[in-house]
């Protein structure tokens, strides 16, 4: 059974119809990654998802229990790091420990063990001000980790690095998703990010918002980094590509 | 090496430009032979300042305690109303327009009727630096309030945070920059304030002293309270400067960041 389930969900916003029907389905410790041009309403989806907003229609459930507008069951990370500049990067890591209600001494300790698996080790006690753009991701995507909620929504996480930093930051992902095997949802614009990254992917339109396209992605397991090299690579990209007309 | 000696150099231009004003100042008044109850030479004025240091300090200490008095009250007034009107939409849009009309009323105009109502003491003197401070500093907490980007609210609201928790760990720090700012404008203002509260009536003060010596016509002793009332305001300034330092060290951090 599917871990989460978006079904049929309609958003009008600002008088704008966004989302016009939208069914997801993401396996339990898979990854279904979201594509489609900006604008189409991917992130109100996530808000959606993550309980911050109320669709028009339709229902989210998880675990398959209703649970539409209920905040707190997903962990959500951005393209912006949102780290607070006055902290330093355990206690921002540790502030959904805090957050529910764990002593701050010992949500620092809980923190700290993880800093090692995040490319973080030596790096607590320096403020965000002070960090490289992919270690400030990284630190974000252990906060979310923290929250401990096994369903991770990222959105577009990646997005404002660089080419090489992002390939690093991959790599890199699939390893802690190995590790700690949550439910992924992954949205992003980049097709070959997509193709790298996930097991499944919806290819979403234009405004109004529907799926286009859902296909399997054969080769994403095991992991490595040559699949570019698959014969089945190209037409599946191609297929991507024309869903999303380009 | 070739930095610090550029720095130097950069500080060297204005005070050498003070020195010269200054020697063109003294020059000029003792070449023209101007009366000394119209310009007094800053030689002189350093030396009225030397003879009646203890006296000018005793007002300038009563001036000081009235800035510091509603330089604290401003602060907490503008928390308070920054809070409430951040929290609350209607209150914000109630209370905005009224916050800029207030900032236009001529202070000179109201501050005697603070007299009349509260007498000539320290109330009416506080009640003006409250004025003139309040302004600049709820308007600049409530700006750096507004500013915070909606996704570290979006974020937070995904962790369930409180709205208590979301004002305390998310928005105050984040205005704190722009708070501060408000602040170092605030105290400079603030002896500037007081100063105008006592020229229309005090018991003691800097600005009381000031109007005793002008009615007398002894202006080297007003040019050397307002020396005082300069040295207050930029040793204010400073002492805002040096606690925003050691308040939010990590502001000044994100010069680094892309080093």
């Amino acid at each position: 059974m599917p871990k989460v389930v978006v079904e049929g969900i309609k958003k009008t916003l600002g008088g704008i119809l966004t989302l016009q029907k939208i069914n997801i389905e993401a396996e339990d410790r898979a990854v279904s990654g979201i594509l489609g041009p900006s604008g189409c309403g991917k992130s109100t989806l996530f808000n959606i998802i993550a309980g911050l907003m109320r669709p028009d229609r339709g229902n989210v459930s998880i675990g398959g229990e209703v649970v539409t507008g209920n905040s707190g069951l997903t962990s959500y990370m951005r393209q912006k790091d949102l780290l607070l500049p006055n902290l330093n990067v355990l206690d921002n890591v540790s502030i959904p420990l805090v957050l529910k209600g764990m002593p701050k001494k010992k949500a620092r300790l809980e923190a700290e063990r993880h800093l090692g698996t995040f490319g973080l080790e030596g790096f607590g006690n320096y403020y965000p001000g002070q960090l490289s753009g992919g270690m400030r991701q990284r630190a974000a995507l252990l906060r979310t980790y923290l929250f401990s909620s096994g369903i991770w929504l990222l959105d577009e996480p990646f997005a404002s690095l660089d080419a090489i930093t992002k390939r690093k930051m991959h790599t890199w992902l699939l390893r802690v998703l190995d590790q700690f095997q949550p439910t992924v949802l992954f949205i992003t614009h980049d097709v070959d990010e997509a193709l790298y990254l996930c097991d499944k992917v919806y290819v979403l339109s234009e405004c109004p918002t529907v799926v286009k396209l859902e296909v399997e992605i054969p080769f994403s397991r095991p992991h490595h980094s040559h699949t570019i090299v698959d014969p089945a690579y190209g037409p599946l990209r191609d297929a991507i590509m024309d869903a999303l007309s380009i | 090496m070739r930095r610090k000696l550029t720095s130097i150099v950069n500080g060297a231009f204005p005070l050498g430009f003070i020195v010269l004003l200054l020697v063109t100042w003294e020059y000029w008044v003792r070449w023209k032979a101007v009366q000394e109850w119209i310009l007094p030479g800053p030689a002189l004025i350093a030396r009225t300042l030397a003879d009646n240091l203890p006296l000018i300090l005793k007002h300038a200490q009563t001036t000081l305690m009235e800035c510091l008095a509603g330089f604290a009250l401003a602060i907490i007034l503008s928390f308070v109303l920054a809070f409430a009107m951040d929290e609350v939409l209607l209150l914000r849009r109630a209370l905005y327009p009224l916050l800029i009309a207030s900032q236009t009323v001529p202070i000179i105009s109201v501050a005697p009727l603070f007299i009349i109502w509260f007498g000539y003491g320290v109330m009416p003197k506080i009640i003006v630096v409250i004025l003139v401070c309040f302004f600049p500093i709820a308007l600049s907490l409530l700006g750096g309030l507004a500013a915070v980007d909606r996704e570290y609210l979006e974020l937070f609201r995904s962790m369930k945070a409180t709205r208590l928790d979301i004002f305390r760990m998310v928005k105050l720090p984040l205005a704190l920059p722009s708070f501060f700012s408000g602040l170092k404008i605030a105290a400079s203002y603030s002896v500037m304030g007081a100063v105008i509260g006592e020229w229309l009536g005090a018991k003691e003060g800097l600005g009381m002293y000031m109007t005793i010596a002008q009615r007398s016509f002894q202006v080297d002793r007003v040019f050397a309270a307002i020396l005082i009332v300069t040295a207050l305001s930029a040793a204010l300034f400073a002492l805002v400067a040096l606690i925003e330092r050691l308040v939010i060290p990590w502001n000044r951090l994100t010069e680094w960041r892309d080093l």
